[in-house]
């Protein structure tokens, strides 16, 4: 299955040269994976523009029976699901942050090609498997925020909420590998010359981003898990019985839920400022602050998730704390906006459709944004939540904002991803029938919500004095419909159009516009070294004798490359493992709702692929010099990703933990954790404290080059696993069969056994991990070159006994503290 | 200049067996004291803050010795400690808001 890697000699063919089924199944070139997503976006664009002229097409006359309210509630829980996840996220991230961050920062690709290509294939089956209930009718019909306990077994018992549930896990997956993937790739890829602050503002923005995005997810992937628990399981996580609380979902929900808007967001920000600049034909204003705000912004974002709950009565404490935030989050975002205007002002402005679409972007998303500062007054609050007046300010902060951006994003950058301009006349119709469609359809929502029109009902009585405006709006939506149908024309005539364009077609100031139109599959023919913000305006323009290059030891290393005819750009083979991975990981999506065994076929396929991965870059461990010699700090990628994937677990079991105190206190009843057995966790805790020092022993071994014992402590690593392992399954058996404590019976089983299952969930994993370490450096493998893979998988397991360093205090140490 | 060149903040060398062991040496005796805290009547009183200065002394020792953030670049230490500063604040804002809940609500609204 492994290819070898290609290399490149001095040709420059287009990355799209090369095609055929195969290729682009097997691919893991960052640009090519970039235009995956980008087509299976814009067919989710249309799939959620469709369900949401549904919804107002429903909504356009009073008593209207068009759609039924099961349909209705599937409509517009879709439209949200779709647009967040499937359009937004993967337009955004998937497509032109994809294809951009390796070209802005002068790199071959991204730090993890295959990962890359992973999380594509992850996401279109995730998208699928959510998608599927079209064919049964049963598509999910909570929300898209799946509010509890609406999606419970007992309110929805159809697929509809398990499709939402495990869909979102799988896309989850996703989301959280590509946010892993760009983050070492930004910090750890960059050019020579590239620092932090002569980097392009939407690599900023973007990186900003996959840190959102790394601590984020993992408390939805805990509300997940939990939901998926009560339906499968029949726990009682979000049911109001036994002393749980449907507030929990809320809370795990917003955690991530707010933070996401900004996900959403800031990459709009950043192509914002690519935009603007160069069609103003001025350098971006206060950058500094600018990428400061962007930190501000996410640090800020992670407190405010509580001005979507101010209706739960969190108390005056909480409402104050989270309103004080939520307000101080608009000066960072206040920053921005004028920043741009400085930087339109003055300038010699061009304005073509991206320039219109990012000036429109200011105006639109200020509305949205100043309709937000609303929400964060409490009292304000109450009167508007849940009402059209809400609809109507997340439709101008997520259409307004971040559709906006993208639309101008694709006319900017289309050129440099097809060869091929956009039609400015056709834009400038979509452009305008955008603005009236988009204003019309939303802005007299404010109206409908001060007029007391709830969200979420599918049809309402005449009289009530919201027709007229909700015909008006129905119209309005329509009218965008055809903006929508302009563009895709657009789309299609420019791809078939002979008329190639030039590299530099918009004179711009940043690094991608340096390389081919299309870019060349190896991006860069030499490693560009940059001397200041706007590296490409520079080499164009700057007073230097020698554009992008100096004397330093990247300009060193790029004419050594130049002498070498190019013959040492190495491309990673291609790869069918990411497509294998994406689908045992829907083979087990499947398997939960229909077959338990099916979960079983996924899972080998995932092992398979894993570590199919892991021993198919022959090159593994072996980087070059040219690669080596970007590295930020001489970090190597791969360790800085397993750091950043345990900082996300750390959040992750931080709400595994806390759900655990505070429901234990909760406990209404039967077995509590005074039936936990002290001296056989205190037996497994000395056992996995060994194992961590076997681990270390290993690493050790093989660093000084001795092999034989390394794969020895490796193998007592994981032996040691096994044995906690074993200690584990005793333990549970004994609860179960001695105790009578199932894990439906009471909220301390339940959350016991999620949180202390979940834990021995990863050291099952670590133990298989170590095991194929431990036969690798035994079949001779695994060499003293190769031993940042034994460092990495011990941070790993270090990781794990920390995190039962936690658990054996605050769990069976501290079992007789009753509140949390 | 390659500007990563001039703030190459390069990895010190692992240490070696003696040190791991030591390491091993302590973290068993803090966890006999951990549990040696746990089996003592007369410092129930105590014990919350006690077990949390021992098991925080033993996740310092683990993730500076064994995970090598004490030798390591210094760029894993934020990677990891800003996580875990937010992950201390979600988990202790959860406490604090489901504590209020529990106290203010719970006469009304029994289970909510």
């Amino acid at each position: 299955m492994a290819a070898q890697p290609k290399e490149i000699a001095g040709q420059r063919p287009s990355y799209l040269a090369e095609g055929g089924l195969v290729g682009w199944l097997t691919t893991i070139d960052h640009k090519r994976v970039a235009v995956l997503y980008g087509l299976s976006s814009l067919f989710f664009l249309f799939v959620g523009g469709f369900e949401a002229l549904l919804v107002r097409t429903q909504l356009a006359v009073p008593n209207n029976h068009l759609l039924s309210a099961d349909t209705y509630n599937q409509m517009f829980t879709m439209h949200g699901t779709t647009m967040i996840f499937m359009v937004i996220m993967p337009l955004e991230i998937g497509f032109f942050a994809n294809f951009l961050i390796p070209l802005m920062i002068g790199a071959r690709d991204v730090a993890f090609p295959r990962i890359n290509a992973l999380s594509f294939w992850v996401f279109i089956f995730g998208a699928l498997f959510m998608n599927a209930g079209w064919l049964w009718h049963a598509l999910p019909d909570a929300g898209w925020f799946g509010y509890a306990n609406l999606t419970e077994r007992y309110y929805s018992p159809g697929m509809n909420i398990d499709l939402w549930d495990i869909g979102l896990l799988i896309l989850g997956v996703s989301t959280l590998l590509s946010g892993l993937n760009f983050f070492v790739t930004i910090v750890n890829m960059r050019c020579p010359g590239m620092t932090f602050m002569r980097m392009p503002m939407f690599m900023w923005a973007m990186l900003v981003t996959t840190v959102l995005i790394l601590l984020a997810f993992p408390a939805l992937t805990v509300g997940l898990i939990f939901l998926f628990l009560d339906r499968f399981i029949g726990t009682h996580f979000y049911v109001a019985a036994l002393g749980a609380t449907p507030i929990l979902w809320q809370h795990l929900f917003w955690i991530f839920g707010h933070p996401e808007v900004y996900i959403m967001a800031l990459p709009a920000f950043g192509i914002i400022s690519e935009i603007l600049p160069v069609f103003s034909r001025k350098p971006l204003f206060g950058y500094a602050g600018m990428a400061y705000a962007l930190v501000l912004i996410a640090f800020l974002s992670y407190g405010v998730w509580g001005h979507h709950m101010f209706s739960t009565g969190m108390g005056p404490v909480a409402d104050a704390t989270f309103s004080i935030t939520s307000m101080l989050i608009a000066v960072p975002t206040g920053i921005k906006i004028f920043s741009w205007i400085a930087t339109v002002w003055g300038g010699k402005l061009r304005m073509t459709t991206a320039m219109y679409f990012a000036l429109a972007f200011i105006l639109e998303f200020t509305i949205g944004g100043l309709s937000g500062v609303m929400h964060a007054s409490p009292p304000i609050d109450l009167q508007q939540t849940d009402s059209y007046f809400i609809v109507a300010h997340f439709h101008y902060v997520l259409f307004g904002g971040m559709m906006f951006a993208i639309l101008g994003a694709f006319f900017y950058w289309w050129p440099k991803i097809t060869g091929r301009l956009l039609d400015e006349k056709l834009g400038r119709w979509q452009f305008w029938l955008t603005v009236i469609g988009f204003n019309g359809t939303f802005f007299p929502m404010h109206f409908l919500g001060v007029l007391g029109m709830p969200r979420r009902i599918y049809t309402y009585p005449a009289g009530m004095g919201w027709t007229f405006w909700n015909s008006f709006e129905t119209a309005c939506a329509y009218l965008l419909g055809v903006a929508f149908l302009i563009f895709l024309v657009n789309l299609v005539r420019s791809l078939r159009s002979e008329q190639a364009v030039g590299d530099d077609p918009w004179d711009a100031r940043t690094l991608e516009w340096s390389v081919g139109s299309p870019p060349p599959a190896h991006n860069f023919d030499d490693i560009v070294t940059v001397r200041g913000r706007d590296a490409f305006w520079l080499m164009k323009y700057g007073s230097h004798d020698a554009p992008g290059h100096d004397s330093s030891a990247g300009a060193r290393a790029s004419a050594a490359h130049a002498e070498a005819g190019h013959a040492h750009v190495h491309l990673p083979a291609p790869s069918w493992y990411p497509l294998l991975f994406a689908a045992g990981l829907l083979v087990m999506g499947v398997g939960a709702m229909t077959w338990l065994r099916v979960v079983f076929l996924g899972a080998g396929l995932l092992l398979v692929s894993i570590v199919g991965m892991g021993f198919e870059y022959a090159t593994y461990g072996q980087e070059t010099e040219e690669s080596r010699a970007t590295f930020f700090r001489g970090v190597d990628s791969r360790k800085m990703g397993m750091w950043a994937f345990l900082g996300s677990e750390c959040v992750f079991f931080a709400c595994l933990i806390s759900t655990y105190m505070v429901y234990k206190a909760r406990n209404l009843g039967g077995p509590d954790a005074a039936v936990l057995d002290i001296p056989l966790t205190s037996f497994s805790t000395f056992v996995l404290l060994t194992s961590s020092l076997l681990m270390v022993l290993a690493l050790a071994a093989i660093q000084r080059g001795d092999r034989k014992w390394s794969a020895i402590w490796l193998f007592g690593t994981a032996g040691f696993g096994l044995v906690f392992l074993g200690g584990q399954v005793y333990e549970f058996s004994k609860l179960y069969l001695v105790e009578h404590l199932a894990m439906q019976d009471n909220l301390f089983g339940q959350t016991f056994y999620t949180l202390v299952g979940t834990h021995g969930t990863h050291v099952a994993i670590g133990v298989v991990w170590l095991f194929v370490m431990a036969f690798a450096a035994l079949k001779g493998k695994l060499q003293q070159s190769r031993s940042l893979a034994v460092e990495i998988a011990g941070l790993y397991w270090h990781f794990v006994d920390i995190v039962w360093i936690v658990i054996f205090t605050l769990v069976y140490l501290m079992r007789s503290i009753k509140e949390a | 200049m390659n500007p990563h060149e001039g703030a190459q903040a390069l990895e010190h060398e692992h240490p070696q067996a003696p040190v791991y062991l030591a390491v091993a040496v302590v973290l068993t005796v803090l966890t006999v004291l951990e549990i040696a805290v746990f089996y003592a009547p007369f410092l129930q009183p105590v014990l919350v803050p006690l077990l949390i200065v021992l098991a925080l002394a033993k996740f310092v020792l683990v993730a500076m010795f064994y995970m090598h953030l004490h030798y390591d670049a210094g760029v894993f230490t934020s990677l990891f400690g800003f996580p875990l500063l937010l992950a201390l604040l979600i988990g202790a804002s959860l406490l604090m808001l489901f504590a209020y809940l529990a106290a203010h609500l719970s006469p009304v609204i029994p289970y909510l």
